[in-house]
């Protein structure tokens, strides 16, 4: 099968598994509700004259406090587009597992892992496309009368794109390590753990400066979030980092996935 | 019933992956303790063994996240439910008996980890202030650390139940654990950050038990707030598992 014709079937299966959709669900409806709680709660804050109760009073702050949750949604879908695979069906269904039936219809293990990465591209730069505009625009019409925006126009641009390409990257990370552990459980709670503030890599930031250098630590300063903490890498060399990261390790996935037994 | 909390328990026993979740939750707050307490000690700050278990906790809470949502995933992880309802027919007897079963192993892995993670702090520290002066003791007396303690644990009793009725009401493993862990370290850390609203979520309502710092609730209500939580979601769930099809 050429590449086109494969990420079409990948894309086609995503579609059809309901974790995606609850991945996509808890990227943008949730960002939405977390975007409107925040800016309801800044709107009252500012109209009552205490500015100095909100971490941030910028809109643009306030819609890009929910980012985390983008990131979860990204972990879910890169982890369930492979993990899927390797669940097995109802014992009443032959309790089969569907990978057997990909690796019939997709003989080159590297390209169909490229498929999997071209549909979790795919799927991650919608989402955010979709989310990243709404929440913005949601927290300056909730808020735009009463805050003052100090986000510069092309900074805030910088940041979605910086956003996207961050969402990006965990989505693929998270692809690579499934494949590499073929069951969901633990790459779903180490990198749901580290998109939160309970995060080892930055316990271990405490601990060797060289954490900065983990993906999800040098990537952070894409999108800067409001936990900004001093240190690390800048937003250019961190994706770069990030990106490195992600290609190593879908490289090794790939290497796995080709000389193991399915 | 409790012929049903036995095979409920014997259940747990025998799934390696509860197993190994009980072990790796009580070796992660152990190593956690070590860690945060010779960063502490690098870093020179004011930190006793149990401020370095408290802030341990945040991070063991996954563990008991996976281990409350275990024995309902697994249920219906293949066929196993069927077998289960073949055998005890009574649908709200074998939720009380898993309910029962899974609040008796998250008590034991709480008292575990929190005890591991105190002791390996307590070592840390002891080994650094011997090398400079005096005890590495807590700032507080032996009430004080208990309580701190307890409330640890019966924290983390509480984010497994929560897992445990977030997995009844949803079924599947994977939905469940990110729903759970999601609501827990994302949404709740993000929205106490910019509302107050966030204090009656679950997990800041269950924080007060050891960490009393909130203005409205005390441990005592903020555990009662949490446990409304844990008995409404659960109650739903309960109500699919006894009314509806396996």
């Amino acid at each position: 099968m050429t590449f086109p014709r494969s990420l079409l079937a990948e894309l086609h299966k995503c579609l059809t598994l309901p974790a995606v959709w609850a991945g996509a669900a808890v990227a943008m409806l949730g960002s939405i509700a977390l975007t409107v709680l925040n800016a309801t709660t800044s709107r009252s804050a500012l109209a009552s004259g205490h500015p100095e109760m909100l971490a941030d009073s910028s809109p643009f702050e306030t819609a890009f406090a929910a980012m985390p949750l983008g990131t979860v949604g990204a972990v879910v879908i890169g982890v369930v587009v492979m993990g899927s695979e390797y669940t097995a069906n109802s014992p009443d269904a032959g309790g089969g597992r569907q990978i057997g039936t990909t690796l019939t219809a997709v003989p080159r293990r590297i390209g169909l892992l490229l498929a999997k990465a071209g549909a979790v591209v795919v799927l991650v730069v919608g989402i955010a496309a979709v989310t990243l505009p709404t929440t913005v625009l949601i927290a300056r019409l909730l808020m735009g009368d009463l805050a003052v925006e100090h986000v510069a126009v092309d900074a805030a641009v910088t940041r979605c794109l910086g956003g996207t390409l961050y969402w990006t990257l965990t989505g693929l990370i998270a692809l690579a390590i499934t494949t590499l552990t073929r069951s969901g459980v633990v790459p779903l709670i180490v990198l749901v753990m580290n998109s939160s503030l309970v995060s080892f890599s930055l316990l271990l930031t405490n601990v060797t400066p060289l954490a900065h250098w983990l993906p999800d630590m040098a990537g952070r300063r894409l999108f800067d979030g409001p936990y900004t903490l001093e240190g690390g890498l800048d937003a250019g060399p961190g994706a770069l980092v990030m990106a490195g990261w992600t290609v190593a390790l879908l490289a090794v996935a790939a290497l796995v996935l080709r000389r193991r037994d399915a | 019933m409790r012929r049903a909390l036995a095979a409920e328990l014997d259940k747990l026993r025998t799934l390696p992956i509860v197993l190994l979740t009980v072990l790796g939750t009580v070796l992660a707050g152990a190593v956690l303790g070590a860690a945060l307490a010779a960063s502490a000690v690098d870093g020179g700050w004011d930190v006793d063994a149990v401020d370095a278990t408290l802030q341990a906790v945040p991070f063991v809470q996954a563990g008991f996240v996976l281990l409350g949502v275990l024995p309902v995933a697994h249920e219906y992880a293949g066929s196993q439910i069927r077998t289960s309802l073949a055998a005890v027919p009574d649908r709200s007897l074998l939720l009380v008996a898993k309910t029962a079963a899974t609040l008796l192993v998250a008590c034991v892995t709480a008292v575990g980890t929190v005890a591991a993670t105190l002791a390996a702090a307590w070592v840390v520290l002891d080994r650094a202030a011997g090398d400079s002066s005096g005890g590495a003791g807590s700032d507080g007396g032996p009430g004080e650390v208990v309580r701190s303690a307890a409330g640890a644990a019966g924290y983390l009793v509480l984010i497994a139940m929560l897992a445990l009725a977030v997995a009844l009401l949803l079924r599947h493993l994977a939905p469940a654990l990110v729903g759970t862990l999601a609501l827990v370290l994302v949404v709740s850390p993000l929205l106490a950050m910019r509302t107050d609203v966030a204090r009656w979520l679950p997990d800041r309502a269950a924080q007060q038990l050891y960490d009393a710092s909130d203005t409205v609730l005390t441990p005592g209500t903020g555990a009662l707030v949490a446990l409304g939580w844990v008995v409404a979601i659960g109650a739903v769930g309960g109500a699919r598992l006894v009314r509806r099809d396996a």
